[in-house]
């Protein structure tokens, strides 16, 4: 299992795309990815749970990669991240 | 055929609309600044004083007047440029670059010409001007638009060229601007024997109209506005207002030639009791339409452009309106629909010349500085007194212009369906293709054996990671370089396969070694991308090795009895592929359909229960009885709006109907602060469900049945 932290950075937070782009990019991947804020905790993969955290600029999210390619998984995400919030 | 010229012509005129945009503001600087500082007008209104040559104020104005000049003094360079970028398909900046080649050359070649012939002297006079430094015939924004419209066809057609290995360098567009200075220094050699032609059939118009009375001033005020387009106006109406043509007259005992002149010196003199009628002739009569007339034919543009486009051409129009009322400046109102719709710029110069003859029999003596405009009819009309220059006549005749041209232009434009601002098919432009598109293009592709570059493209993209794993490609010398989002998705056997050399990895950066033909395989690349079959490579690829990250199947589909959906707005359904948002359209959200709404809410679409409000208020989770999650998001961007002009009526975890009212918005203001409406509902986990079908068609009510879902 890995994780990481990420601070959103794009100032609309993840809306509606970035959220759909998100999922497609997790559903790509073997790993379960599960992305956390605060209490919260749901599937990077699903859509709807993604749109339905509410994550704004500014506030800092934990990625958990657990599964057989997480090493891959790890990687796409976090750079998925970067270059898109 | 006739559509197909059409359309040229309405993307002519749109490609006129980058540099006219820049024309009000060079327009006022120019009006402000000349005015303030022409010495009759100082000495006029005593401001000798206060804005005196040499002091602050002075040079201020004067630093306006220049700039502005020069943007008008260059139209033609900035006409070659523009046109050039508005008519080019792909790599702008490279129709750009040759645009202003091939105005350099086409000057030059006739500069050359000209001293070889004996120098401006042995031309006829007015002939020739200068231009970027050039010595060149006097050509306008003609020269430039030939200029324009010419590199644009030689780039369309040359931007993709495959020179032989040994002059690959020198291929696709690096050739363009090659081409370009080689055609047009031929082009300038016959304009150097064709343009004086066209001008000498304007030196005998002019001869013309000074021979005959009324009907002439009408002809002169037509020719004047013909010549607009072609910006030769000036040469034309020059002869009349600065030498004898004109007219000749003592005033104070000095002999003052040219009708401007002598408007300026009968200014100047307190013995005038009345301005010489036979020298105004040639001006007063702009006054009239430029001040009424133009501006009404805008407010009728305005009203005959369809609802949502109203804001954005409002604000064209309405700057362009008052640039003509206030300076006389009238080329950026002209030029908007004098190329999409020529019959309704005959009209206008019909008026305009009559507007010219009624100025001259009810003896209307206003002159002007350089045009038209409410500053110089304040100057020297108004302030003058009506006795010495009857300028009230300009206002009377006004007022019936404005209505005449308000009635003609809107009655115009809606019988014969013109295109003008805010009135263009931008659907067929900004097409999104369909599905239907897509098939229709595969089997073309695969019949035609010439698909090889497709072919090396689609290698190429495949190699690359598919289409949504680019974020930005762009080439050196010998290499694509691709930032990817995703290296490990980057094979490069198959990139091998499309031609490449070597493949370098960086990072995100993938550079692939192509030689110097890569601004060709670039280019193909960059077209291939928006062609509908790069979402699909694999299908076009066939069963070339895939080993793409393949993801799992779910088999636990939902199982049983369809379930429906209803619409969720009243308004038009707009399938989910025709959504102006790729977010959507691409499905990446899940499938679904889009409603274009007639009015400002949105209903629940199902029984169940709010998942979530967005904080922004322009969108809303819902979770259907059943278990199907749906995303209702009002207008395309709308994020941005903060939560303006949405109101919601629930909160989240509420249980709620089919048919409740969720949110209400403000459909214009929306519209207005240029975003569209189309609402699109998506199901989210649509990978649950065996079919999603958008049953809805054309227009619906709330509660219609609209998506079927197994």
């Amino acid at each position: 299992m890995k994780t990481f932290e990420y601070t959103i950075k794009d100032e609309l937070g993840i809306h509606a795309r970035p959220a759909g782009m998100l999922a497609k990019t997790a559903k790509e991947f073997d790993s379960e990815i599960t992305i956390t804020k605060g209490e919260k905790t749901v599937g990077a993969a699903k859509l709807m749970a993604l749109m339905g955290l509410g994550v704004k600029c500014g506030d800092t999210i934990t990625v958990t990669v657990n599964g057989g390619d997480e090493e891959t998984a790890f990687e796409g995400i976090k750079t998925f991240l970067e270059n898109n919030l | 055929m006739k559509d197909k010229i059409f359309g040229v012509l309405q993307r002519v005129g749109r490609s006129f609309m980058l540099p006219i945009a820049l024309l009000p503001v060079a327009g006022l600087l120019l009006g402000i600044g000349s005015s303030f500082t022409n010495p009759t007008t100082l000495e006029t209104y005593n401001l000798t004083n206060i804005i005196k040559e040499g002091g602050l104020l002075y040079t201020i104005l004067d630093i306006m007047s220049k700039t502005g000049n020069i943007v008008f003094d260059n139209l033609a360079l900035l006409f070659a440029m523009g046109v050039a970028i508005g008519m080019a398909k792909k790599e702008k900046e490279v129709a750009a670059l040759s645009g202003a080649i091939g105005y350099l050359v086409m000057n030059t070649a006739i500069s050359a010409l000209i001293s070889a012939k004996g120098g401006v002297e042995a031309m006829a006079a007015n002939s020739t001007t200068t231009s970027l430094g050039i010595t060149t015939l006097q050509m306008g924004v003609f020269g430039g638009i030939i200029v324009g419209l010419g590199v644009a066809a030689l780039h369309n057609r040359f931007y993709k060229i495959q020179l032989p290995q040994v002059l690959s360098f020198f291929g696709g567009t690096r050739f363009v601007p090659i081409v370009t200075s080689i055609v047009y220094l031929v082009v300038g050699i016959a304009m150097f024997y064709i343009w004086p032609v066209v001008q000498g059939g304007i030196a005998q118009l002019g001869q013309l109209v000074l021979e005959s009375g009324y009907a002439g001033t009408w002809i002169y005020g037509i020719i004047e506005r013909a010549l607009i387009p072609f910006g030769l106006h000036h040469v034309f109406y020059m002869p009349f207002w600065q030498t004898e043509l004109g007219g000749a007259m003592m005033i104070d005992g000095a002999l003052v030639q040219g009708a401007q002149n002598i408007f300026f010196a009968e200014l100047a003199s307190k013995a005038t009791e009345q301005f010489s009628v036979s020298a105004t002739r040639f001006m007063s009569g702009k006054f009239p339409f430029m001040i009424f007339g133009l501006p009404a034919a805008a407010f009728a543009m305005y009203r005959a452009a369809r609802p949502e486009k109203k804001k954005v051409v409002g604000g064209l129009l309405l700057s362009a309106a008052l640039t003509s009322m206030l300076t006389g400046i009238t080329e950026p109102l002209e030029f908007t629909f004098l190329f999409v719709a020529p019959v309704m710029y005959v009209v206008h110069c019909i008026l305009a010349g009559l507007s010219y003859m009624l100025m001259h029999i009810f003896g209307v003596g206003v002159g002007m500085t350089f045009s038209g405009g409410a500053i110089d009819l304040t100057l020297f009309g108004v302030l003058q007194g009506n006795q010495k220059t009857n300028w009230i006549w300009i206002v009377l005749v006004g007022l019936v212009y404005a209505v005449v041209y308000y009635f003609v232009f809107y009655f115009m434009i809606t019988k014969f369906g013109y295109k003008t601002p805010g009135r263009e098919a931008d659907d067929e432009e900004t097409k999104l293709y369909t599905r239907k598109d897509m098939n229709a293009r595969k089997e073309a592709v695969s019949a035609k054996d010439g698909a090889a570059f497709d072919r090396v493209s689609a290698l190429i993209l495949k190699g690359l990671g598919g289409k949504s794993n680019l974020s930005d490609v762009d080439c050196c010398a010998t290499r694509l370089r691709v930032t990817v989002s995703n290296p490990d998705l980057v094979q490069d056997g198959l990139l091998k396969e499309s031609g490449a050399s070597g493949v370098i990895h960086k990072g995100n950066g993938v550079q692939v070694i192509y030689g110097p033909h890569v601004s060709v395989v670039k280019s193909q690349l960059e077209d291939f991308l928006d062609t509908a079959e790069s979402d699909n490579v694999d299908a076009l690829l066939g069963e070339t090795n895939c080993e793409a990250p393949k993801q799992e199947e779910k088999t636990n589909k939902t199982e049983g009895k369809a379930i429906e959906l209803y619409a969720h707005m009243n308004g038009t359904v707009v399938p989910l592929e025709k959504v102006e948002d790729e977010a959507f359209s691409s499905k990446v959200l899940g499938e679904g359909i889009a409603i274009e709404p007639s009015e400002g809410k949105l209903y629940a679409p199902c029984n169940g229960k709010v998942d979530m409000v967005f904080d922004t208020k322009h969108a809303i989770n819902l979770v259907s009885e059943e278990g199907c999650e749906i995303l209702l998001h009002i207008g395309i961007d709308t994020v941005k709006l903060g939560g303006k002009f949405f109101e919601t009526h629930v909160s989240d975890g509420q249980e709620i109907h089919k048919g409740d009212l969720l949110i209400s918005f403000d459909t214009e203001g929306i519209r207005n602060a240029g975003f569209k409406t189309t609402t699109p509902m998506i199901i989210c986990n649509t990978d649950d469900y065996s079919s999603v079908e958008a049953v809805g068609t054309g227009v619906i009510a709330t509660g219609e049945k609209i998506i079927e879902m197994k």
